[in-house]
């Protein structure tokens, strides 16, 4: 899990612009804190799927699962289990 | 310390955000740069067939076409019918108050060649005004990558078209929304939306408007809540085609102009359609110090559709005077 979790910093940091110093707790809103708009999060979308092979199903497309460090490592871990 | 520029895009130290790398000489987009690859983009497009094949003809209308009149908008469309002349295409634009002459007559000359059917949709001009004057004003409303994509009147702008469009299609039961994007603009072809993002990404962009100072409440801007409450199963799916073809600027120019579209009839050498970008730039650097544009060409430059040479040349080109100090009028802003 930890690793998944690094792994989206890391695309979070890299494809953001988000600062190096910029604190980001796992349950910070990425997009309340103006880290991701809708095509940041398109483009995350679609990198989560390729990297981890998996399918989002729509329902579960939704800011709980996908606004947030943690929500994103669990809806990952979910899925590829 | 002195200004570094990417060996192979057009990025540079001077830019917030970008670091040169001193070994390697790149920033890191070029350090990281995965394009598409020829086999990548061909099961794209044999995907796209395949949804084409799957939805076309069900409804009046194929799809909803985003069309600025511009150049990738004209050539986009004119070659998506060329390639797939079954489609029924209803082509939108968006008459931004600044839009110009040339850009509605192409729009209109493309739709003619094409044979789709033309959808001009305008607003007051006093709202459109006031809400770009809320948008230079604003600080800070759009995320950070945001800021690199395009200035704080632009993402307000093809947010307003966005939302548009996507009502259009929902409301026309159109399985298709297209966008002409660049590569460099916008890297993924074909997006599955769902009833869920779509409401997502409303609630985003209400919030920034409201962060603006604009309340929408007549829904001029936003998907109207009543269309996305009856969505159903059936969300669009948003392409992006041009990302996956071939692209050259002055190309796509010549091959346009020879089948009679009318060459720009504006002095901005990032637009060939609205008046109003030439100040949304000044208004973005002044503001961040980001050129809106410099991200785009960079993107164009190391895909090598576009040299070097002519990536800086077109980035650092001076912004129109005139145009800037016409735009400023209009909103009623002072320049410094």
């Amino acid at each position: 899990m930890e690793t998944i979790k690094k792994d989206i910093l890391n695309y979070l940091n890299n494809k953001s612009f988000m600062d190096g110093n910029t604190q980001l707790n796992d349950n910070d809103s990425l997009t309340q804190n103006g880290i991701m708009d809708s095509i940041g999060l398109i483009e995350l979308m679609d990198y989560i799927c390729e990297k981890y092979s998996i399918e989002i199903p729509e329902d579960m497309l939704t800011p709980e699962n996908f606004d947030s460090l943690q929500g994103i490592t669990d809806l990952i871990v979910k899925l590829t289990e | 310390m002195s200004k570094k520029v990417c060996e192979k895009c057009v990025l540079d130290s001077e830019i917030p955000g970008i670091t040169i790398n001193e070994e390697s000489g790149l920033c890191h987009f070029c350090e990281t740069y995965a394009p598409l690859s020829s086999e990548e983009k061909d099961e794209y497009v044999a995907r796209m067939e395949e949804l084409f094949e799957e939805h076309k003809g069900k409804h009046k209308y194929d799809m909803i076409f985003a069309l600025s009149g511009g150049k990738d908008s004209s050539y986009t469309l004119y070659k998506l019918k060329n390639k797939y002349p079954f489609l029924k295409i209803l082509a939108v634009q968006f008459d931004n108050g600044f839009t110009s002459e040339n850009a509605v007559a192409n729009a209109k000359k493309m739709c003619e060649i094409a044979g789709c059917d033309y959808f001009k949709l305008t607003m007051e001009k006093d709202i459109l005004y006031d809400t770009f004057r809320k948008a230079a004003e604003s600080h800070d409303v759009f995320p950070k990558v945001a800021k690199y994509r395009a200035s704080d009147i632009c993402n307000t702008c093809i947010s307003i078209i966005k939302q548009k469009l996507i009502e259009q299609a929902i409301v026309q039961k159109a399985p298709f929304v297209v966008f002409a994007f660049t590569g460099a603009q916008s890297p993924n072809p074909i997006i599955n939306l769902s009833a869920n993002f779509i409401q997502w990404s409303r609630k985003l962009f209400e919030k920034q408007l409201q962060e603006m100072g604009i309340d929408d409440r007549d829904e001029l801007f936003l998907i109207k809540k009543d269309v996305i409450e009856n969505i159903g199963n059936d969300a669009p799916i948003m392409l992006h085609p041009l990302c996956l073809w071939d692209y050259n600027e002055n190309t796509i120019i010549k091959n346009l102009v020879e089948i009679g579209w009318l060459p720009p009839d504006i002095n901005d050498s990032n637009s060939t359609n609205c008046t109003l970008n030439s100040f949304a730039c000044y208004n973005h650097l002044d503001k961040y110090d980001i050129h809106p544009y410099a991200f785009d060409i960079a993107g164009i430059v190391r895909s090598g559709d576009m040299s070097r040479e002519e990536g800086l040349e077109k980035l650092h080109k001076e912004l129109s005077q005139p145009l800037i100090e016409e735009a400023a009028n209009k909103l009623k802003l002072k320049l410094k």
